[in-house]
């Protein structure tokens, strides 16, 4: 067992655990943040995805002793400033994106680090890069649309022009 | 007239006589007429067996790989090809009569398979390996333009092509030309089987594979003398196929054919970066045709000596010993090979389905350059759009530059006991995000 320092949703952190424990489990029994799902443990569904200095990252594939201290975030935070957590939520929730919603919270977190580096998408860009997340439902129109409209709304947001 | 002013002008009649034969070698060099349109070609003009002929021979030829860069659209072409010239853009060759091949007569197909110029007179880069394609036998060239002339008619015009000054002018390619385009045919041996041959003949002609595994000279041309040393493509490292192959363990013929068909073979590494694209073709081409390549290739692998590598005996990769040089580098490098790597990659997975191959025997850490293993690591290893295959993630989010350079700097001593890379810490630098 080791001490690290975890910087999550803007927060300090101190856990004790191996050093070889995914940032996923570290996420979900230690710090009690259950947004990020246990899927495959594989890195290959994505249903985990958190992002790690704004990049969307695997988390059940992350060890927590690689981390460091790089800023990590979790559906939890309610996003950031430029892409907030409301928006995408609105969006998934008016394309009705979300079937068994497993897959949603990681989604999301793919879907917050885009449009936080990108600020209008284009259709193409947003495919290629939603893609290495999975839906079993079968919703991946729905949510491609839900982040094309999350997308469409940031860009009409007054305070997104003021940027 | 006096004598020295005749002489003058004398001079002046040599110089400009000079110059007229000069500029009509380079025009020589560097004109080729337009051919005529046709009218689209009906497709019911050709045999089917043909068809099909055509069809096994583009799989061989590996057209796709350039061509389809959108597997909804095949053979329309916008695969960016980034070279040392700049960035050309793969071209549609699907019979559409004004983006595509559709008014081009088979003398026209002809002409840009074996000379490398297209319909309009216009010399096509050697991106378009033409220098292979320039061996085939005519009726393989008539087979393959009944099979590009029956497929789909798309429309899609080509990209403009960024070349850096002064490449973009293309009569340019013609020096080039007088260089490179050997239009002999395929040297068969007569000591060697008739697989062999046919295997030297799909190699050399068709699938091309001297254009990455054999380095290039500074003007882009193949360094024939150095054929199957080891190339690149794509900012991968191309393994050397002959004598110098830096596989550990040695290439069996069974092993290359299995290989060269599913991209996996046991105790060698998973086909990654461009040659998933080979392998994605050759999967579909005749099993025949890629066993000849493969009994081809072998020949020259063969020549390998045998060397003793830690491939031998694979298990758990060490900690690096307390005397070593370099041991803050190399304790970063073994504590993410056990953080990251190790899960999967470690000893205690036997060699069944969705087993890692132990790291002791993957090519990328004997490598002369560290280039396809920053890759792999980065981008991981997935197959192509709709395919299966073999699955690694990419740790390009996970892991910062200091990280990578130390798990390929211990993978390197540890893994492979090698000398260590030299140009590590640049490639890390310059290893483009995925």
């Amino acid at each position: 067992m080791t001490r690290y320092q975890l910087q999550v949703n803007g927060k300090p952190h101190e856990v004790d655990v191996d050093a070889d424990t995914p940032l996923l489990y570290v996420l979900r029994n230690d710090l009690k943040l259950n947004g990020a799902k246990f899927g495959c443990g594989l890195g290959q569904c994505g249903s985990c995805t958190v992002t790690v200095d704004r990049q969307p990252v695997m988390s059940c594939l992350l060890p927590v002793s690689m981390v460091g201290g790089r800023a990590v975030r979790t559906v939890e935070s309610g996003g950031t400033r430029w892409v907030p957590g409301a928006v995408l939520r609105q969006a998934f929730t008016e394309e009705q994106a979300a079937q068994c919603g497993y897959c949603i919270a990681g989604m999301i977190m793919r879907a917050t680090a885009l449009l936080d580096h990108v600020r209008e998408p284009t259709d193409a860009q947003i495919r290629a890069w939603m893609q290495p997340n999975l839906c079993r439902c079968g919703t991946h129109m729905r949510i491609l649309r839900a982040v094309r409209r999350a997308a469409d709304a940031l860009t009409a947001a007054p305070a997104r022009k003021k940027r | 007239m006096r004598g020295p002013a005749r002489r003058r002008r004398y001079k002046w009649w040599l110089a400009g006589a000079v110059l007229l034969v000069l500029a009509v070698a380079a025009w020589a060099i560097m004109w080729r007429p337009a051919l005529p349109e046709q009218t689209p070609a009906a497709p019911t003009r050709f045999d089917s067996a043909q068809v099909t002929r055509g069809a096994n021979l583009a799989r061989l030829g590996m057209c796709a790989a350039c061509h389809t860069a959108d597997l909804a659209k095949p053979f329309a072409g916008g695969l960016a090809l980034e070279t040392p010239f700049g960035t050309v853009y793969s071209t549609n060759i699907t019979p559409d009569t004004s983006t595509g091949i559709g008014a081009w007569s088979e003398e026209a197909f002809t002409r840009a398979m074996r000379k490398g110029v297209a319909r309009d007179g216009s010399l096509l880069y050697p991106a378009f390996p033409y220098n292979h394609y320039t061996k085939l036998a005519q009726d393989d060239i008539a087979a393959l333009y009944a099979f590009f002339m029956t497929r789909p008619a798309l429309d899609a015009p080509a990209r403009e092509n960024r070349m850096t000054f002064p490449f973009g002018f293309r009569p340019l390619v013609g020096f080039w030309n007088l260089l490179y385009l050997d239009e002999s045919p395929v040297r068969q041996d007569a000591r060697q089987s008739a697989e062999w041959n046919r295997g030297a003949y799909v190699a050399d002609a068709l699938a091309h594979c001297t254009a990455c595994h054999t380095p290039r000279t500074v003007l882009g041309g193949p360094d024939i003398r150095r054929q199957f040393d080891g190339g690149e493509a794509e900012d991968w490292y191309a393994p050397a196929l002959n004598a110098k192959s830096p596989s550990p363990l040695p290439w069996t013929h069974a092993h290359l054919n299995d290989y060269l068909r599913t991209g996996i073979a046991p105790g060698h590494a998973v086909a990654a970066g461009p040659m998933q694209d080979v392998v994605m073709s050759l999967a579909q081409a005749d099993p025949n045709d890629v066993r000849a390549l493969a009994t081809y290739i072998h020949g020259y692998l063969a020549q390998a000596p045998a060397r003793a590598t830690p491939a031998t005996k694979p298990g758990s990769l060490p900690a690096p010993a307390d005397n070593d040089a370099d041991l803050a580098r190399m304790r970063l490098g073994h504590e993410t090979y056990v953080m990251a790597c190790a899960r999967c990659h470690d000893a205690g997975r036997t060699p069944t389905s969705g087993a890692a191959l132990p790291l002791q025997q993957a090519v990328a850490l004997y490598d002369p350059d560290p280039r396809s293993l920053i890759h792999i690591v980065r981008e991981g290893i997935m197959p192509p759009d709709g395919e299966p295959g073999r699955w690694m993630p990419g740790y390009a989010t996970m892991m910062n530059d200091d990280q990578l350079t130390a798990l390929a700097a211990y993978l390197r001593r540890y893994g492979a006991n090698a000398e260590p890379w030299e140009d590590l810490e640049d490639s890390v630098k310059k290893a483009k995000a995925p």
